[in-house]
């Protein structure tokens, strides 16, 4: 009974040849979609070495045999505690059947492997010599990994007649198989159904103990390995803390960054890291409250060493999540970043420097140039203008060309001085209500000297009535000009430069104006770069190549500080013509901080007239400005707008305020005007009239409608109160 | 001749010569100062009726100038016209603050320029007049 088989039993003696059941088993593993075990940890969790001794105790203690199998059913490793008639059988005709390895048959094998697999229950099967075995399942979850089989036992007495047939069957002496036969006692069913349902018990208990100790194992590598990592990061000090900020892992890398020994450090709140400034300003409260809320908190800083030394760290906290349960803690990712800092504050530094300089130069030379200039043209219009005595023709004439070379320095001096205004941001456009059509007129006024030395013709095609702009009027005029003498600069004598206005589509929120000359044209190739600093194109016969070529660059500029934009049609030996768009005045727009849906809600909006009127002669246009500057105090920004001046007469002495406000608010801003203006005119030269016009707002229509309707009733009213005024003047 | 007078404030000396003859084909008396402490002396003085400052001076500058004058009751009233080739972007708003009626950058323009002088002065008179060209 307790023999066991001689040597090992190689599982490729019970291979079968083919087992149908195999190709419906993975099968049903694709059905379950639970990821494949690997070949390794199927190994491993199979492993003979830890399996052998549970087994063979099993098998002896039960007196069965007892084999472990793969998921088909075929023996890994050998039978342990064989049983005497299955021995002298397999002995005999050890490859005969494929199929089960326990049974001893001659029909086809049975399939208590697979069925025990796919059931997940243990299947007793008996065989053609009345022995009878066990198959318990191994499964890992829904994984079929393999079985065990044990028995080789009779459930009851042997029977003579079958174990003939199987003796002849398998050319074994029948004497022989009886005598062993009837010395192997049988075990009742009862008894292998119990013991079956015991190794099921066991097998299962055990695989899971195996699978928890193979995780272990990994699960102690992988550590192993991150904490090798973590060690090994020289640069970087990695460390953990708990919620309240006290440290509870420590690394090299933070030995070395910070100065403190993981034992010193352990259990110490972070913020000995900090500066005492920051610890004052609750900084690292702060940003452990954000990583904790955020998920991660990254932050620059002065950070301090156990030495008291201050280095710039560069500081990533990232919460740590306990599974998927509540943050347990945060890991700190610390480097020093001094050197880099440094670098970028020297950087930064050397920058702002070129950047001083450059400025500093530049403004320095467009001093220095501008004193001599003045001289010059001082003493050439003074001559020029017969202060010294009469010119003759010739004289005239020569020093008529010195005046605009004159000029035309004075513009590059100007010219430079814009250029150091862009690269400092100092080029600002103070925006106002301007006509342009009036604004065109007087830029052509200036450039027909010009155009008349060239003999270039100088036409205007701009619509006679044009929608009022919001613009800086210097700077349009600016734009205006450098077009116009780029223009006539390029077109040769007899050709013709025409500014023109481009009709407003629907209610284009923006006004384009074009100057087209029938000059030289430009490549497509040079559209896009002339609007670059000192473009010119080699192309430009050489007597155009004047001036610093900056011109275009600093239209670009302005128009673009105006929300415009500014592009060329170019056709080369046929002309270009610049567009460039500016914004239409909207007083809708302008007002649309004060129109809010609180303020409108009031129910009434107050158009204020201040009518200065002097007691002797005219205002003059510094005090007009030095009023704005009293009513913009009386005024609340957020209610009430004083708006630009609307009338194309400068100076204006009507002031326009909107208050959002009824009849009573009015009296409050118009005491409140009368007294600062009292103030301002102490001497009483000024007499201010006060006047309001209240709009009621109708409820029902929509914020927009509200806005647009209020404001075309300002306009009107402002026009007619301008218009009522006219006589005075 | 309409007789007004009007103080140049430049250390430049060519400058004084080319805009004293400019301004006085134009009828007005000049007088000029190169400093900063003549300035002051030079207009207290001569009583002119209308500043024309440098802001480049020796001495102190234009804004201590204007500053001075504000501070003495027969100068308070005195127009100053700022004329220097600083770039306007700071010192124009300087120099309106401080107390002058108008910053013109070098080189000027004579029409505009006389134009600001003349209505610096509170004068009505038409603009061809001053103009002789």
């Amino acid at each position: 009974m307790n023999a066991e088989a001689s040597g090992r039993v190689e599982a490729s003696e019970f291979l079968p040849a083919a087992i149908p059941i195999s190709s419906s088993h993975t099968a049903s593993m694709d059905e379950i979609g639970s990821p494949e075990l690997s070949p390794k940890l199927r190994a491993d969790l199979l492993d003979l070495d830890a399996w052998g001794p549970i087994l063979a105790t099993y098998g002896r203690t039960m007196r069965v045999a007892v084999a472990l199998t793969d998921d088909r059913g075929r023996v890994l490793g050998k039978c342990h505690n064989a049983q005497p008639v299955w021995m002298l059988v397999h002995g005999a005709a050890p490859v005969r059947r494929a199929g089960c390895p326990f049974c001893i048959t001659t029909g086809p094998p049975c399939a208590a492997v697979d069925e025990a697999l796919q059931t997940d229950t243990v299947v007793i099967v008996r065989d053609e010599a009345g022995l009878t075995h066990v198959a318990v399942p191994l499964l890992l979850g829904k994984r079929h990994l393999g079985a065990i089989i044990a028995g080789q036992v009779f459930d009851r007495y042997p029977e003579t007649m079958s174990l003939r047939r199987i003796a002849k069957e398998f050319g074994v002496s029948a004497q022989e198989l009886w005598n062993v036969a009837r010395k192997q006692r049988p075990v009742g069913i009862a008894m292998l159904q119990a013991s079956g349902d015991l190794l099921c018990a066991l097998g299962h208990a055990f695989l899971q103990q195996r699978y928890g100790a193979i995780l272990e194992a990994k699960l102690a590598a992988a550590n192993g390995r991150f904490r090798l990592l973590i060690e090994g990061a020289r640069d970087c000090a990695l460390f953990t803390m708990d919620l309240t900020g006290r440290v509870t892992s420590w690394n090299g890398g933070a030995q070395r960054l910070l100065g403190y020994a993981e034992a010193e450090i352990v259990g110490q709140n972070f913020s000995c890291m900090y500066t005492a400034e920051d610890i004052q300003n609750r900084v690292p409260e702060k940003q452990l409250r954000k990583a904790l809320q955020a998920g991660r908190a990254e932050n620059e800083g002065w950070r301090v060493r156990s030495n008291r030394e201050q280095f710039w760290g560069n500081v990533n906290i990232t919460a740590m999540l306990e599974g998927a349960g509540p943050v347990g803690g945060c890991a700190i990712v610390m480097q020093d970043a001094t050197e880099r800092r440094e670098i970028a504050v020297v950087l930064e530094e050397s920058r702002q420097e070129r950047t001083r300089l450059q400025e500093k130069l530049l403004s320095h030379v467009s001093h220095e140039l501008r004193t001599p200039l003045t001289a010059i043209y001082l003493f050439t219009t003074n001559v020029l203008d017969g202060l010294l005595g009469d010119l003759n023709p010739e004289q005239r004439e020569h020093l008529t060309f010195a005046l605009d070379n004159v000029k035309q320095l004075k513009s590059m001096v100007s010219d430079l001085l814009e250029i150091t205004r862009v690269e400092t941001h100092k080029l600002t456009v103070e925006p106002q209500h301007v006509n342009p059509v009036k604004l065109i007129a007087e830029v052509l006024g200036t450039c027909l000297t010009n155009a008349a030395v060239k003999k270039v013709n100088l036409r205007s095609d701009v619509a006679p009535s044009l929608p009022f702009i919001w613009a800086d009027p210097a700077r349009v005029r600016q734009i205006l000009t450098n077009l116009i003498d780029n223009g006539i600069k390029f077109t040769p004598a007899d050709g013709t430069v025409t500014v023109a206005s481009r009709p407003l589509v629907g209610n284009d929120d923006c006004l384009t104006l074009s100057i087209s000359d029938t000059g030289c044209g430009i490549g497509p190739e040079n559209r896009d770069i002339i609007f670059d600093r000192l473009a010119q194109i080699e192309s430009a016969t050489e007597a155009s190549r004047s001036g610093l070529g900056l011109g275009l660059f600093i239209s670009k500029e302005l128009v673009s500080r105006h929300g415009g934009r500014i592009w060329v049609e170019s056709q080369l030996g046929h002309g270009s013509t610049f567009f460039f768009t500016l914004p239409v005045f909207s007083l809708a727009k302008l007002c649309a901080p004060v129109f809010t849906a609180p303020n409108l809600e009031a129910g009434s909006v107050t158009l204020i007239a201040v009518d200065i009127l002097p007691v002797a002669g005219a205002v003059q246009a510094d005090i007009v400005s030095e009023i704005r500057k009293v009513l913009e105090r009386c005024i609340h920004p957020a209610q009430d707008m004083l708006l630009p001046s609307m009338s194309d007469a400068e100076p204006v002495e009507t002031f326009f305020l909107v208050a959002c406000t009824d009849a009573r608010g009015f009296n409050v801003i118009a005491r409140r005007i009368g007294r600062e203006l009292q103030t301002f005119d102490n001497s009483s030269k000024l007499k201010p009239i006060i006047s309001s016009t209240t709009l009621l707002i109708a409820p029902s229509e929509s914020s927009d409608m509200q806005v647009r309707e209020i404001t075309v009733r300002i306009e009107q009213l402002v026009q007619a109160h301008l218009l009522d005024k006219e006589p005075l003047k | 001749m309409n007789g007004k007078k009007i103080l140049i404030v430049d250390d430049d000396q060519q400058l004084v010569l080319g805009l004293t003859a400019r301004l006085k084909a134009n009828g007005y008396k000049v007088v000029c100062a190169t400093d900063a402490i003549s300035a002051i002396t030079v207009a207290r003085k001569e009583a002119p009726d209308l500043v024309i400052l440098d802001i480049g001076l020796p001495a102190g500058d234009g804004f201590l100038v204007i500053e001075r004058m504000r501070d003495l009751p027969d100068l308070v009233a005195t127009p100053v016209i700022v004329l220097s080739a600083r770039d306007p972007t700071d010192n124009k708003k300087r120099a309106l603050d401080a107390g002058a009626l108008a910053f013109f950058q070098k080189p000027l323009d004579n029409h505009e320029f006389l134009t600001a002088i003349r209505q610096a002065m509170g004068e009505a008179i038409a603009l061809s007049a001053f103009l002789k060209t």
